[in-house]
């Protein structure tokens, strides 16, 4: 652009050649020859030669600093010796430091040499007060001197402790040594500071020996569990929840029966609904959708069927694609972003391959590798194979789910079956628990299918009475129902009679 | 410098071990001289072979040769009582390898957790004695096995030469109670050698000479009797100790390149899917072996299993200790390179605790040299020089003063 020279726009215009060749030559190669680097092409064909002089300062070539290697000062390291303040002899050993550090400085790592503060007695104070008839004064030197040594690392206190004269020690038992005495010499000795840290420093000591050994006892059995109980654990977990699960949607239900049925005056609060509603409700409406999702008549299926009338075509066109085998396809652009006919991009096919919904997606691979068929890749993915592995993937989706709810209903019936079998077996266990309730109805023989409808009842009342006598509540409760199913006993005989 | 916790004092480190011996700098990632514990000597009288274990004291090492009787230093670990501390091989190791005078540097030696104290104060006596150390230390190569790993803690599956150990070490001291060791590696090698010398459905016997025996051989069909001369000049010189050790040499570089142990435990299934292996002997020509139940290693009849020797030693232990135990397992030694190994391990051990977690180092030189490593960051920490047994110290306690300072 800037660079087209007069000449080429003569030589596009077709205009002679300049009279003076010779000239322009040199005066385009003379600045280009001195342009300096750090100014564009353009700007410098526009300001030409006469650059002001900062610019062409600013562009003087900038080259990487030179690292400086030398004159930093290499520091000098000198090989001295040096003694560990933490020996005890000595020994003098060398290392190489820097020559700036002070030599008089002590050993850096000597400070690492960290004591724990370590508990002894006198012969004395032995005798007054740690006097133990299962320990010896010998033993319990032993296992002081032990517990010093390897700094109260008991692990290993009690792997080293190999006492000749006493019988063998546990960790248990050292530890309970060890601390009860350490706690006797706190309490016995004169203490500097107030009660409240001598009352914590004990509490570092206690030690409850019977508890650990509890908890060891624990620890071996769950080691010891073989698959089998790992197996029945786990089911019994789940099964535990689900009950759990279960109690909580019979309360819900039962709950929101209560409050159709009586409305306000069931006294039940009315905000565990509302909660339940937001937190409960999305689920199902979204396994509502998705069930109307998965309805046989798929929704691609279903607008493909709407889309092709729409965009009919006349028939000379159809018969041209019958003749040469076209088959005009709408994508699955959805049919009503479609007002304007869009470009559509060409695709590949096995690029728009179904692929089964995230949730159940494991299963369905599952159950596809189990006929030996690879749903991520179609060798020919022609339109016919395509809507016949999306058939087959919603048969797989539907088997599966199917599969789901059939096997949730088996469990229901089986743990229903197995209640009843467990309630029909503790009838006679049961009838006595139920007594407040027998008790209420004595002058109504035969009337049992009135109590659930009573004890609803008395709920309420229960609720309502307890509100203002809470002593009195269940025997006003009692009279309350006893009288009302008294008289819907009596109407009832009364049909009966 | 210091927040590494490293101050490097020019100590040297000696890591004897049942085949090779290693020695180094404190603060090296690898030890600067691997040194064979096997080696010859022209016995001054022309008798039978003379009893080894005296022979070898005051010998100089030397390359072994047709007519030398061989020294076999170590063989059974440094702590069987058949063994003795070659003060020649150290010496060997510290002044013409290593080719620096011992009384200037302080030296951490190694030694098995099973040592006895006699042991252990012998090799101080002869470090402060023969080589007059300004200072030694003695450290387990469990322990060290576990710094190496960067751990504590950790139950060390030791493989060597000679020898498999498990170790549990908590806090860096050995639990003493729950150590337990085999001889493993020695059974494998027995199984192996006896496997190649008697005659089998896919090879005749064969005789372990070395290359240096063989004068000629003509290729022979995969199967069929070798045909091979020997040098009669140099195999009539040969001793009976270094005709095994040139057998034992063949059978261990057999087992290094073809013995391994199949993933999932002995199924003849996957052992038939694995490919043949193909090896060639100085006597015969090319051998083809497939996985076979009689091949080491993947035989489970062997005595004393490792995942055996692992759940002995975690019996040991206090519950508590298990699962930090199991959580760090590091496996060291030469011997845990067999092919196979670790995955083997890790599928057994997954299949009877809940929580495993192996650290095996892949390069095989930190895994054959692991308690060499160990040692090595050991003693170029700072706040290990406390812990050096001076020299000082040794004129003035006398033995004793070993076992107090090396717990």
């Amino acid at each position: 652009m800037a660079g087209a020279s007069a000449a080429d726009v003569r030589s596009i215009l077709s205009l002679p050649n300049s009279s003076t060749p010779a000239s322009t030559q040199p005066k385009r190669a003379a600045p280009l020859a001195r342009k300096p680097s750090g100014i564009s092409r353009e700007l410098y064909s526009l300001i030409g030669p006469s650059a002001p002089t900062l610019v062409a300062q600013a562009a003087k070539p900038r080259l990487k600093q030179k690292p400086n290697l030398g004159s930093g000062g290499s520091t000098k390291w000198e090989w001295r010796s040096f003694k560990n303040p933490a020996r005890t002899d000595g020994l003098e050993l060398g290392h190489w430091v820097k020559a700036n550090t002070d030599p008089s400085a002590d050993y850096p790592f000597a400070r690492y040499n960290a004591k724990s503060a370590d508990y002894t007695y006198t012969q004395d104070e032995y005798t007054k007060l740690l006097e133990d008839p299962e320990w010896t004064k010998e033993e319990t030197d032993y296992l002081f001197n032990l517990v010093r040594e390897y700094d109260s690392r008991f692990y290993i206190v009690t792997d080293r402790y190999e006492f000749a004269t006493g019988p063998p020690r546990s960790m248990e038992d050292l530890k309970d040594r060890y601390y009860s005495v350490c706690r006797k010499l706190i309490r016995s000795r004169p203490w500097a500071g107030d009660e409240a840290s001598k009352s914590q420093i004990i509490s570092t000591f206690q030690f409850d020996k019977e508890r650990e050994v509890m908890r060891k006892k624990y620890l071996l059995s769950l080691e010891n569990r073989t698959s089998k109980e790992l197996a029945e654990e786990e089911a019994l977990y789940v099964e535990l929840k689900r009950i759990e699960q279960n109690e909580k949607r019979f309360k819900q239900d039962r709950d929101r029966l209560l409050r159709t049925l009586l409305g306000a005056e069931s006294g039940l609060p009315d905000l565990p609904i509302d909660e339940d509603g937001p937190l409960g409700d999305p689920k199902k409406k979204k396994k509502g959708v998705a069930n109307e999702l998965d309805s046989p008549a798929t929704p691609s299926s279903s607008l493909f069927a709407s889309a092709v009338p729409r965009r009919a075509q006349s028939a000379k066109s159809a018969a041209h694609d019958a003749m040469h085998c076209i088959q005009r396809t709408d994508g699955t652009t959805p049919a009503g972003t479609t007002t304007k006919a869009t470009h559509q991009a060409a695709y590949l096919r096995s690029f728009r391959l179904a692929y089964p919904k995230a949730a159940v997606a494991a299963k369905v691979t599952q159950i596809a590798a189990e006929l030996s068929i690879s749903l991520s890749r179609l060798v020919m993915p022609t339109r016919d194979t395509l809507a016949q592995h999306e058939a087959l993937l919603e048969g797989i989706t539907t088997l599966v789910e199917m599969k789901k709810v059939t096997d949730r209903v088996d469990q229901e019936i089986r743990t229903a079956k197995m209640r009843l079998g467990m309630r029909e077996s503790e009838t006679p266990a049961e009838t006595p628990m139920d007594v407040d309730e027998d008790v209420q109805a004595p002058d109504t023989p035969g009337e049992g299918r009135a109590q659930s409808v009573v004890s609803t009842r008395s709920g309420r009342s229960r609720k309502q009475t307890g509100t203002t006598n809470d002593r009195r509540s269940v025997s006003v409760s009692s009279v309350d129902t006893s009288a009302t199913s008294a008289t819907r006993a009596g109407t009832k005989r009364q049909k009966f009679s | 410098m210091v927040q590494y916790g490293g101050d490097e004092v020019s100590a040297l480190v000696l890591d004897i071990g049942s085949s090779t011996l290693r020695a180094g700098y404190a603060g090296d990632d690898t030890p600067k001289a691997i040194i064979p514990t096997s080696y010859g000597f022209v016995p001054v009288t022309r008798d039978a072979d003379v009893s080894m274990t005296e022979a070898g004291a005051d010998t100089e090492p030397a390359p072994p040769r047709e007519e030398s009787k061989l020294y076999i230093g170590q063989q059974h670990g440094p702590s069987s009582p058949t063994s003795i501390l070659s003060p020649s091989l150290i010496r060997h190791a510290l002044k013409d390898v290593l080719r620096c005078k011992p009384e200037d540097h302080p030296i951490l030696v190694t030694e098995p957790a099973w040592n006895t104290p006699a042991n252990r104060e012998r090799m101080a006596e002869i470090m402060f004695e023969e080589f007059q150390v300004p200072a030694f230390y003695i450290a387990n190569t469990g322990v060290l096995n576990a710094f190496a790993a960067g751990k504590g803690s950790a139950l060390v599956i030791d493989i060597g030469h000679s020898t498999t150990s498990v170790t549990p070490v908590v806090d860096g001291f050995v639990l003493r109670k729950g150590l337990v060791h085999s001889a493993l590696p020695q059974l494998v090698h027995a199984h192996a050698k006896h496997t190649l010398i008697t005659a089998s459905h896919n090879h005749p016997p064969i005789q372990l000479f070395s290359h240096q025996l063989i004068a000629n051989k003509t290729p022979v069909e995969p199967g069929t009797m070798p045909r091979f001369t020997v040098r009669e000049d140099r195999f009539s010189k040969t001793t009976p100790s270094l005709a095994s050790y040139y057998e034992n040499r063949e059978v261990e570089e057999w087992i290094q390149s073809v013995a391994g142990v199949l993933d999932q435990g002995w199924n003849d299934q996957a052992a038939a899917q694995r490919p043949v292996r193909h090896y060639e002997f100085p006597t015969v020509g090319e051998l083809f072996f497939a996985h076979s139940r009689d091949l080491v290693a993947s035989n489970p009849h062997l005595p004393r299993t490792i995942p055996a020797l692992i759940s002995q030693a975690l019996t040991a232990c206090d519950p508590d200790m298990r699962q930090v135990l199991m959580g760090n397992v590091v496996l060291a030694g030469g011997g845990s390179l067999l092919a196979g190994f670790g995955e083997r391990l890790n599928n057994e051990l997954v299949r009877n605790f809940p929580h495993v977690k192996i650290h095996a180092p892949g390069n095989p030189t930190e895994r054959r040299y692991g308690g060499w490593l160990g040692g090595s960051i050991l003693a170029s920490l700072g706040t290990f020089h406390q812990l050096w047994i001076s020299k000082e110290e040794w004129q003035e306690h006398g033995k004793p003063i070993v076992a107090q300072r090396c717990k």
